[in-house]
This record gives C-alpha cells, sequence and structure tokens, in this order.
C-alpha cells in the first residue's frame, strides 16, 4: 500500500478535483435552467467567467511549463568541448 | 482508418453539431437557456477531462502499491553493482 502521504496526497488531489467537478457543472449546465431570482445565483460569478477563469489557468499552465522546461535545459548546458 | 484519423472524424463531427446548435445554422431556433449551455461547452469539456486527469492521478498516487522490502533490496544492490563496478575500473 502507499505510504501514508502519498495517500493523503491522493486522495486530496481526488477530492478536490471532484470539488470542482460539481462546481463547474453546476455552474455552467445546471444555473442557466434555474430561475433568475433564485438565492442559488449568489454562490457563482457571472457567467463569462466560467470561460475566462479556465482560460487563465490553461495560461498560467503552459507558461508554468514553458518556465520548467527553460529552467531544466539551462542547468544542463554543458559547454562545447575541445579537441 | 488510423487512429487519428478516427479522432478527427469523431471530433470533426461534434464540432458540427456543435456549431450548429450554438450559431443556429440550421434555423433550429433553440431557446435561451439552451444557446448559454451550449456556447461554453467546449470549454467546459475541457475543464471535465481535466478533473478527470487529476482525480485519476491522485487516485493511483493513493492506491500505488508500494513494495518496501523490494525497494530496499533494489537499492542494496545498486550499491553492490556500483562498488563492483568502481573496482573495475568505470568512473562515475
Amino acid at each position: 500500500m502507499a505510504s501514508g502521504v502519498d495517500q493523503a496526497v491522493g486522495m486530496g488531489l481526488v477530492g478536490f478535483s471532484l470539488l470542482l467537478f460539481i462546481y463547474y457543472t453546476l455552474w455552467v449546465i445546471v444555473l442557466p435552467f434555474v430561475d433568475s431570482d433564485h438565492v442559488i445565483h449568489g454562490y457563482f460569478l457571472p457567467r463569462e467567467y466560467s470561460v475566462i477563469l479556465p482560460g487563465i489557468a490553461a495560461l498560467l499552465l503552459v507558461l508554468f511549463v514553458g518556465m520548467f522546461i527553460v529552467v531544466v535545459m539551462w542547468k544542463n548546458r554543458k559547454p562545447k568541448k575541445t579537441q | 482508418m488510423t487512429k487519428l484519423a478516427e479522432w478527427l472524424s469523431g471530433l470533426t463531427l461534434l464540432g458540427v453539431l456543435w456549431a450548429a446548435v450554438t450559431f443556429d445554422l440550421l434555423g433550429l431556433d433553440p431557446p435561451e437557456a439552451v444557446l448559454q449551455v451550449s456556447r461554453p461547452l467546449p470549454v467546459f469539456l475541457l475543464v471535465a477531462l481535466g478533473c478527470f486527469s487529476l482525480g485519476t492521478v491522485g487516485y493511483r498516487v493513493a492506491t500505488f502499491n508500494d513494495c518496501q522490502p523490494a525497494a530496499a533490496e533494489l537499492q542494496a544492490q545498486i550499491r553492490e553493482a556500483k562498488t563492483d563496478l568502481q573496482s573495475k575500473g568505470l568512473r562515475f
């Protein structure tokens, strides 16, 4: 069996992704069919953000991956060998 | 048909269906609520895929079958191999 910390982190990820999925599904799929004066609308941002926020997250992810590659390649540069 | 061609045809078909609903290309005049769901649908599916991937990774990390004795044995074998090779002249 995986160690304690591994299990905690793993299950934490599962829980987080589940919460995120449920919130996002409610926001995008369910809310348009709910009356606009219902209480639940107060718990969700305006609908534009349901596209903008994932867009920003994707941008940050690409930036992060790019920076990681730059850092790793920079660390591994070797001076040219002389004959 | 190659897998790539299969995936591309499937995606294209779904894309055409989505565009037909979202941009009202067939004169169907969908109700406003349907349009409000249909417009962000590609982003929604991407986010859903991301959540599924994250959850799967987390689940696999939590249920990984660690073998502590085997790991210790492997480390010992690596050390043994290193000293053996170094004695035979291999530089690390």
